[in-house]
């Protein structure tokens, strides 16, 4: 509806400036409205506030601020309060006008606070970082702009690195006062050539919106946690323990040899507790919660569509199977065996999701990535040496968190040798230790000759600075941890990050055929 | 056939659809399922992996040197995981107290872990659902022999 409605707006600024009624503040207003409305950039605040007043665009972008400016800091008050539901007042805002980006400071300072009382919630720190760096980069003017740096670089060093670094945000291109009539009538001509074409587009492909699970997990790896989250819990609460638990039972049916008690314990699992339908729809809004609008898992994505119908179906079946109607059971098999696809993919699908080999490239590759840096490159080293296995263990962790979180320790240790009499040495030493869970951890170990004192709890408390705040919210997102173990002499200590090992993908063909498949042999 | 859960999905499966070839017991912790195997004879068991019902004090596994040696001491990450992996610890203790029987899982674990678990307990299996036929047929296999 969006859609068309900007393609509306778009074909009558074309017609008005054709027909010579255009004038700047339209054309403006119309750059102002694309730069947020289909690009979301933070920066247009600054071409909406430019739309001179007098004009109705201007008095209509002016009184669309004010009125986002409230929501926003509703918003802002209900995330210092702790509400669960702040998103709402934001996503309410962000459809009526960008945020002034002043107000990214207040946010990114009141998900800094929400992530000390909660410093098991990696997400508030991430956050927090990212709100600083967006104001940093939107506001460099700002008289607060210096404390800003310096609340970043407590939080996450390498981020406000990263900030100083980013180039001021260039100011969304607006015609100047005064600009020719001519050049205003090609803009116009410009904007209905495009409303034409995006015409045409939305015939020729109607109902493309979001993407499919698998889609998304490809295009934005960062959400892989997430998804495996989410995955195990639809797989083992409903694919596992209603569905599955079913597979002998529906074979037996489809074969016309199942037992009363068979009979029973099928209609038990499928029909007894929550509603099959309610426990699915369940699940699905949790994706869609967690994952955000980009994932269209009721249209766009067909494994989940013919597993939400599969469901329905089984879902309108109970009266059948009651009395025993054949094609009931008919339909009960192929339905499950459609479930048990979907429980196939998502395996496949979660099984291929990020991986990071922790090898001897990567390691020299941050090692010497560190040694370039200002503060490390003058400490003198004896020398930094790494044993890593060959092959390389992988763990299911994006890479650049992987190298945030070693640089930081590797920082930390050189410039801790740093503050000590030469010759100061390091030693990152890379091993699989086995679980009596069958599981195995991937134990990176820096160790450092500094006799500085250090406890894992200084590192969890936050009271080390250098950004290790951040890395045991990156650890616990991937499950890892960091621990400050003892270590032979010549070493004083080993700062050590462990993370599960992420198993090599076995690419194997399902053990358990669907029922269906086998009723049908 | 001895049944170790935290529930009872698994006794009413098995009861179901193996109660023809088998004697269904179940146990809901380590402790109980030892004692059941001292007190009958078991041919095989059939293990749940995840124990989120289960109270703590009937699981195996220290949280606090769980989540010092593995979770940078978050206690809660620690019990979350000792429940999720809670039959790979029941197994061990099982094994711990001298008992050898083949084990089966119903879980799609990676091929790699299932060769680390036969390693740590011997005789163990898994299948990736509740399938009768395939449980049926890892009991009927002959035993691996040692490499």
């Amino acid at each position: 509806m969006r859609r068309v409605l900007l393609v509306l707006l778009l074909l009558a600024t074309g017609l008005a400036g054709c027909s010579g009624g255009g004038s700047d503040a339209r054309v403006a207003w119309h750059n102002a409205l694309r730069d947020w409305e289909e690009r979301r950039d933070p920066a247009a605040y600054d071409a909406w506030l430019a739309i001179p007043v007098p004009s109705p665009e201007g008095r209509e972008a002016h009184r669309r601020i004010r009125e986002a400016d409230r929501l926003y800091r509703q918003g802002i008050e209900r995330v210092s309060e702790g509400d669960p539901a702040a998103r709402d007042s934001f996503e309410q805002a962000v459809t009526v006008a960008p945020m002034d980006p002043r107000l990214y400071l207040p946010l990114a300072r009141t998900f800094r606070e929400q992530a000390d009382l909660a410093p098991d919630n990696p997400h508030l720190f991430i956050r927090a970082a990212e709100y600083y760096r967006k104001f940093l980069t939107l506001v460099p003017d700002d008289p607060e702009h210096d404390d800003a740096r310096r609340e970043l670089e407590e939080l996450d060093p390498e981020s406000a690195q990263l900030a100083a670094l980013d180039a001021p945000a260039a100011s969304p291109t607006l015609p100047a006062q005064g600009e020719s009539l001519g050049a205003a009538m090609g803009l116009a001509a410009a904007a209905l050539f495009l409303a034409i074409a995006a015409l045409l587009a939305m015939i020729a492909r109607p109902g493309r919106g979001g993407r499919s699970l698998a889609e998304l997990a490809l295009a934005r790896p960062e959400l892989h946690p997430a998804i495996a989250y989410l995955v195990s819990s639809l797989r083992h609460e409903l694919l596992k323990h209603r569905i599955g638990a079913v597979s002998s039972g529906v074979t037996a049916l489809a074969e016309g040899r199942a037992s009363a008690p068979q009979r029973d314990f099928v209609r038990g699992r499928l029909f007894g507790g929550e509603p099959l339908v309610d426990a699915w729809d369940g699940h699905i809004r949790a994706f869609e919660r967690a994952l955000g609008p980009e994932l269209d898992l009721r249209r766009r994505d067909r494994s989940f569509r013919a597993a939400g119908k599969a469901i329905r179906t089984i879902g309108s079946l109970e009266r059948g199977l009651r009395e025993g109607d054949a094609r009931a059971m008919k339909r009960l098999a192929l339905a499950h065996a459609e479930l048990h696809r979907l429980d196939r993919e998502l395996f496949g699908l979660v099984s291929k999701m990020v991986r990071t080999r922790t090898g001897d490239a990567l390691l020299r590759s941050i090692v010497d990535e560190v040694r370039e840096e200002y503060a490390a490159s003058r400490v003198e080293l004896e020398s930094v040496a790494i044993e890593a296995p060959h092959p390389a263990p992988e763990v299911e962790v994006f890479e650049s968190d992987l190298v945030l979180v070693l640089k930081n320790v590797l920082r930390n240790a050189i410039l801790a040798v740093g503050r000590m009499d030469p010759p100061g040495r390091i030693k990152i030493v890379v091993a699989v230790e086995l679980e009596p869970t069958g599981e195995e951890n991937v134990v990176i170990r820096v160790l450092d000759t500094s006799p500085e004192t250090l406890t894992t709890e200084a590192i969890y408390e936050r009271r080390v600075d250098r950004g290790l705040g951040l890395v045991t919210a990156a650890l616990t997102r991937y499950d890892g941890a960091i621990v400050v173990e003892p270590a032979e002499p010549p070493w004083a200590k080993a700062v050590t990050v462990r993370f599960f090992r992420a198993f090599k993908d076995d690419d194997r063909p399902s053990r358990e055929p669907p029922a269906e498949e086998r009723a049908s042999a | 056939m001895l049944v170790v859960e935290d529930g009872t999905e698994y006794e009413e499966f098995a009861n179901t659809f193996l109660g023809a070839r088998f004697l269904v017991v179940a146990a809901h912790s380590a402790t109980e399922a030892i004692e059941q195997l001292r007190s009958r004879s078991v041919d095989a068991l059939l293990v749940d992996l995840r124990f989120e019902r289960a109270p703590s004090d009937l699981l195996v596994g220290d949280v606090d040197a769980t989540a010092r040696r593995l979770f940078g001491g978050d206690s809660v990450r620690a019990l979350r995981w000792i429940k999720d992996q809670q039959g790979t610890l029941v197994l061990a203790e099982i094994r711990k107290a001298g008992f050898r029987q083949r084990a089966v899982f119903v879980h799609d674990f990676p091929s790699e872990r299932l060769k680390n678990l036969a390693k740590l307990y011997g005789d163990v299996h898994a299948v990736p659902g509740f399938d009768a036929a395939a449980i049926g047929a890892v009991l009927d296999a002959r035993p691996r022999v040692p490499a």
